[in-house]
């Protein structure tokens, strides 16, 4: 990347005020990696330990999300072009952010929106019984998560879960989702 | 029956399961790569040894965080637990929580609302 490029791209992280940021293909190292540093920066901030918990599940739930998304379509045989996810820690004000973005196929964008869609206009209790309930069905064999993660993230957020969804081509979207604790 | 040890790492707890004291350990922290190959020994081994348990089972929870895969993974060794219970068995959960961490608190009282076997949450 030319030094003018990193200069812009430095530039708009630090506008961010963002703690951490990962673009690339993410492995469980990476993720546990990332995660480590995430938890020893908050620890240093002396910010209370379940906050820091917080941020880190939320950051966990994103980034698992991401690379078992992308493991199960090299599993079906289609293989995400360009196979990179981001994910980025932030703050904003008094609230810290987190965010993620990475292709979706376009067949799954409408299951997505409505998923949360549903979410978004659930309040506390309703957001734990729709928890409840998918905590209860049996796992799906094959199945690399619960079904849980976005259902929780919604639980910790602050305010309504925020995505949005824009074609890049015929075959695939990106989905971007921010979380603010 | 043999006893369970799974050794923790940074990202999956330890599994400590001695059959003849009754006593199931699991503790750390647990966000693994794949939570249900990782916990597929477990319900193995539970599902073999709740067929004659020890007199009386306790399952001692240490863990501080589970991502939600695990969660549902140790909701279903919740219910196997409670299932034994529930056939007459003496079986109890312990769960452990640092007391600076409510999340860790936050997390045991809905794990015990889903069971009817005993369940004491203590802080440490």
């Amino acid at each position: 990347m030319k030094g003018n490029e990193l200069f812009n791209l430095q530039e708009l992280l630090s506008r961010q005020k963002l703690l951490i940021c990962f673009s690339g293909p993410f492995s469980h190292s990476v993720i546990e990696e990332l995660g480590k540093a995430v938890r020893n920066h908050l620890e240093n901030e002396r910010i209370e330990k379940s906050a820091i918990m917080d941020v880190f599940s939320v950051y966990v739930e994103q980034a698992q999300n991401v690379r078992n998304y992308t493991a199960s379509r090299e599993t079906l045989g289609r293989p995400i072009p360009a196979n990179s996810g981001i994910v980025v820690i932030g703050k904003d004000g008094d609230h810290y952010v987190v965010s993620s973005g990475n292709l979706v196929e376009a067949d799954d964008v409408p299951g997505l929106s409505a998923m949360l869609e549903k979410l978004r206009g659930l309040d506390k209790a309703g957001l734990k019984a729709v928890y409840k309930e998918q905590s209860r069905k049996p796992r799906e064999p094959g199945a690399s998560g619960a079904g849980l993660g976005l259902i929780d993230m919604a639980r910790k957020a602050t305010r309504p879960l925020e995505y949005s969804l824009r074609a890049v081509d015929d075959a695939y979207f990106f989905f971007s989702l921010e979380v603010q604790l | 029956m043999d006893s369970l040890r799974i050794e923790a790492t940074s990202c999956s707890p330890l599994i400590d399961f001695d059959p003849a004291a009754g006593l199931l350990r699991i503790e750390g922290e647990s966000y693994p790569e794949n939570s249900f190959d990782f916990y597929a020994p477990v319900f193995g081994w539970l599902e073999e040894y709740l067929k004659a348990p020890a007199p009386a089972v306790v399952l001692d929870i240490g863990l501080s965080y589970l991502n939600t895969s695990s969660i549902k993974c140790m909701i279903d060794v919740l219910e196997m637990l409670d299932g034994a219970h529930q056939n007459g068995q003496t079986v109890s959960v312990r769960w452990h929580y640092d007391r600076d961490n409510d999340r860790a608190l936050d997390m045991a009282e809905e794990f015990a609302e889903d069971v009817s076997l005993p369940f004491e949450i203590l802080a440490h």
